[in-house]
């Protein structure tokens, strides 16, 4: 039988049954805690960072992830403090830095506040989220994926660099990545990258409410609750 | 090989060794540790063999080769037993004289003796020399009396009794409860109590545990690791076999960087030694202890010292951290408690368990108990391996120990800790080295590297040093330390070559505030350290960078010019012939220009000139 446990995130009282992780109960309750390296069916790493929030425990705050962090009884959890919007919004920046050509990233930088870059862009095609890389050897089983190198070299490639046999050919790496989403007025050219901010004008309208969210093509791919 | 499968047999060995050493006329201890071999030692010992052999004293004259004594500055070091007296920068071409001299007539060589830079006095044995005096060794004074290819030697000198004391009468309990007392907090940079965390790994259920020995050190300009494993092994493996018996493991693995190739062919060998011995194996000692030693090599990622990712390497996983919700006392190693303590810690046990944790606990201070290695290097006179009390100060180190400055100019700051660490200025050299009081100060313990920098280091490279060192030794998992630490040397990079606004030093303020409250590891956690300690202690080399757009020590290329001083020139023309890109001109017994465009900063020709005429700025 499942057990459950109660929880406080961000001061609403939560039921989640044993053995979930936080941001699972979160978006569960339509909390939504942005995050990007999170599949549902997957287990989680801890990668993007951007599900970061502040576990209270005996009146000390940590910063962690709430993605590999798992539901304990009378847990105290805060999501949206400033610390952490703070935090949040500098690794969303980061990240759209790194990867202007893509919707989705667009998204969570603009939801989780950024309004200007303050690098130069530097338009990769990859953000080493690992979705591509956890959905092909964890759940296909078929480790046609991996991460190579360390440090700057890491990569995203085949074995030896070559496609191998075992590839299913599911697609679900193009599917589960978050660089397939282009932006809404096509991919920038070089040089000429920006933040986009087409779903600014809808953020304004949830301004104040904590934890609301867009309705945006974010919730497609990217587990958001609130997308109906 | 006899084993020894009761303690009585173990007594009865030692017993047999020790007289057996009394046996020998003369024991010439020779260094030969990597650094040794570095300055030469090899060929110094094969002359000095040949020679012995010539003479007919190979039975006589014992020839001990150890690991590293810890003088580095003044190797390869020969120091003869009885009377301890100690030659440094020995050649193989002093081997002759050596034997004839000293061996067979006992005279002393004035010239291989040590002399003190300032004084110019000269010492007889390593007991007066100032470097040794000011130290307290504990675990180094230990590497003079053990070959560490041989287990006889570490058996005479005591070796093992600490376990057999332990297996013979102490409960595991009692030997965790001897442990906390000591105070022994863990040597590898974190400082967490070492009782404390066996006594987690005690209390988890479950009859599969594991112990490790992180032998993966990977700080720049650190080795005392590498020192302890490749000279004393045997000290290590004891420690580990008392750790093991008091958490109820019956596995230990050695986790040690494959760029140490002696440390691992010296663990091996002891290992094997040990097992011989029946020290490692089934029922060790005829008591129902069972444990043996592996030895998983590391390909020589600095991340993988975190030890998730250690872990991950030792399981055959990529070496990358994980999340550390549950800690590694509860699931570790394949998920099984498991303990990981540096090799400094662990060869700290077996004398805690021997002279008793009050022993231990009456150095140090308050919060720091023991001894801590250091490796000093930098522009100090003495580089070397240092061992000293917690609480010594680090003018004391800086200054006592190593000598000082190296080349006259003035000392600005030492960095410890290594690429977490930070580096702390003249002005805190009143610091104690203890745990808490370098956190405190920015900076931390970290394994114990300790650069000394004087003042023509720029602390913004030095900054910018360490960065590109983190940025390629990042795991790149999470997204905080692989891109902020690779913007962090974006904008550094950027003030160093003159590109530096006023606002990137805020931006970079923040941007380390991310990196080390939103990564993943201890690693991506530390990583800002470097550049906010010296930010908070070199500001204004900072502000020099952005603002004038000057290097105040000369070092950055972008910000600097070479130009000559006309009146101190005297025309001779070495700088002329020097420049490799042809960009001085000038004739002779007339003062030299550079022409500044094709000058490419090298620096050649200041190094060249005999007048002090060029100048930097």
């Amino acid at each position: 039988m499942l057990q459950y446990v109660t929880l406080t995130i961000d001061g609403s009282s939560v039921r989640a049954a044993k053995g979930t992780s936080v941001l699972d109960a979160a978006i569960e309750y339509g909390i939504c805690i942005p995050h990007l390296c999170h599949v549902p069916v997957l287990s989680d790493t801890g990668a993007c960072r951007l599900c970061i929030v502040e576990h209270v425990k005996n009146g000390r705050s940590t910063i962690t992830t709430s993605c590999t962090l798992n539901v304990q009884e009378g847990m105290v959890i805060n999501s949206n403090t400033e610390k952490v919007v703070k935090l949040r919004r500098n690794i969303a920046e980061l990240l759209v830095a790194e990867a202007p050509n893509s919707r989705a990233i667009q998204d969570i930088a603009v939801r989780c506040g950024v309004k200007d870059v303050r690098y130069p862009f530097r338009n990769n095609n990859c953000v080493q989220c690992g979705r591509c890389v956890r959905y092909c050897t964890q759940f296909w089983r078929a480790n046609a994926l991996g991460f190579v190198g360390r440090g700057k070299e890491r990569h995203v490639d085949y074995p030896l660099g070559v496609r191998p046999d075992f590839c299913k050919n599911c697609g679900s790496c193009t599917l589960y990545c978050p660089m397939s989403v282009t932006p809404c007025d096509g991919p920038m050219k070089h040089g000429e990258e920006r933040l986009c901010g087409k779903c600014e004008s809808q953020l304004s309208m949830s301004v104040g409410l904590p934890g609301a969210c867009v309705k945006c093509e974010l919730g497609k791919g990217f587990q958001c609750a609130r997308q109906a | 090989m006899p084993r020894l499968n009761n303690i009585s047999k173990l007594e009865a060995l030692r017993k047999n060794l020790q007289k057996k050493m009394k046996s020998f006329h003369t024991t010439m201890i020779i260094c030969n540790g990597t650094c040794t071999q570095a300055a030469g030692s090899l060929d110094v010992i094969k002359s000095i063999k040949k020679e012995l052999t010539r003479h007919g004293l190979e039975k006589d004259v014992h020839v001990r080769l150890t690991g590293c004594h810890g003088f580095c500055e003044h190797e390869p070091i020969i120091v003869f037993e009885p009377g301890n007296l100690f030659y440094c920068h020995v050649t193989a071409e002093d081997a002759k004289e050596l034997i004839a001299k000293t061996v067979l007539k006992g005279e002393v060589i004035e010239r291989l003796l040590y002399e003190d830079p300032l004084t110019h006095k000269k010492f007889r044995t390593e007991e007066e020399i100032p470097f040794y005096k000011a130290q307290d060794r504990q675990l180094l004074s230990l590497n003079k009396f053990v070959d560490p290819c041989s287990i006889e030697d570490y058996i005479s000198r005591g070796g093992y009794g600490a376990l057999a004391k332990t297996l013979t009468g102490i409960a595991p309990e009692t030997v965790i409860e001897e442990v906390r007392e000591s105070g022994l907090r863990g040597r590898g940079g974190g400082g967490f109590s070492t009782g404390r965390k066996w006594l987690e790994c005690y209390e988890e259920p479950g009859d599969e545990k594991y112990v490790i020995c992180n032998a993966d050190e990977g700080d720049p300009g650190a080795y005392m690791d590498r020192c302890l494993l490749e000279a004393n092994p045997h000290l290590i493996i004891e420690g580990m076999m008392i750790g093991a018996w008091a958490v109820g493991a019956r596995q230990g693995y050695i986790y040690v960087r494959h760029e140490y190739p002696l440390a691992v062919r010296h663990a091996r060998f002891a290992i094997n030694q040990a097992r011989a011995y029946g020290l490692l194996g089934d029922n060790i000692l005829g008591t129902s202890f069972s444990f043996d030693i592996e030895i998983a090599r590391g390909g020589g990622a600095f991340v993988c010292g975190e030890s998730t990712a250690l872990m991950a390497s030792i399981e055959g996983k990529v070496g990358e951290p994980r999340p550390k919700d549950i800690h590694t006392v509860k699931s570790g190693l394949w998920d099984k408690p498991t303990v990981l303590n540096n090799v400094e810690t662990w060869a700290n046990v077996p004398s805690i368990i021997l002279n008793g944790s009050k022993s231990f606990a009456s150095k140090g201070t308050k919060g720091s108990k023991g001894t801590k290695i250091f490796a000093l290097t930098g522009q100090v006179k003495n580089t070397g391996l240092v061992e000293v009390a917690m609480g010594t100060t680090l003018h004391d180190i800086v200054f006592n120990i190593g000598g000082g400055s190296k080349n006259g100019k003035s000392i600005k700051a030492v960095q410890t800790g290594g690429p977490s660490g930070g580096c702390l200025p003249v002005s805190k050299f009143g610091l104690p080295v203890d745990f808490d009081a370098l956190t405190k100060a920015g900076s931390m313990m970290g394994s114990g590297g300790m650069v000394v920098m004087d003042e023509g280091t720029c602390m913004v490279d030095v900054a910018k040093y360490f960065l590109n060192f983190l940025r390629d030794e990042s795991c790149g998992k999470c997204v905080p330390c692989r891109l902020g630490v690779d913007r962090m040397l974006e904008i550094v990079t950027d003030i160093t070559e003159g590109r530096g606004r006023p606002e990137q030093i805020d931006l970079l303020k923040e941007l380390a505030d991310t990196v080390s409250e939103g990564s993943l590891c201890a690693l991506g956690k530390t990583a800002p350290n470097p550049v906010l300690s010296t930010m908070r202690y070199f500001y204004d080399e900072y502000a020099a960078h952005v603002e004038k757009k000057r290097c105040p020590a000369g070092v950055c290329k972008s910000l600097i010019s070479y130009t000559i001083h006309p009146e101190k020139c005297e025309g001779c023309g070495i700088c002329i012939k020097a420049c490799p890109h042809n960009a001085v001109r000038g004739e002779k017994k007339k003062a030299h220009v550079i022409n500044l465009l094709e000058c490419r900063k090298c620096g050649i020709c200041v190094a060249e000139c005999k007048f002090d005429a060029i100048m930097v700025g």
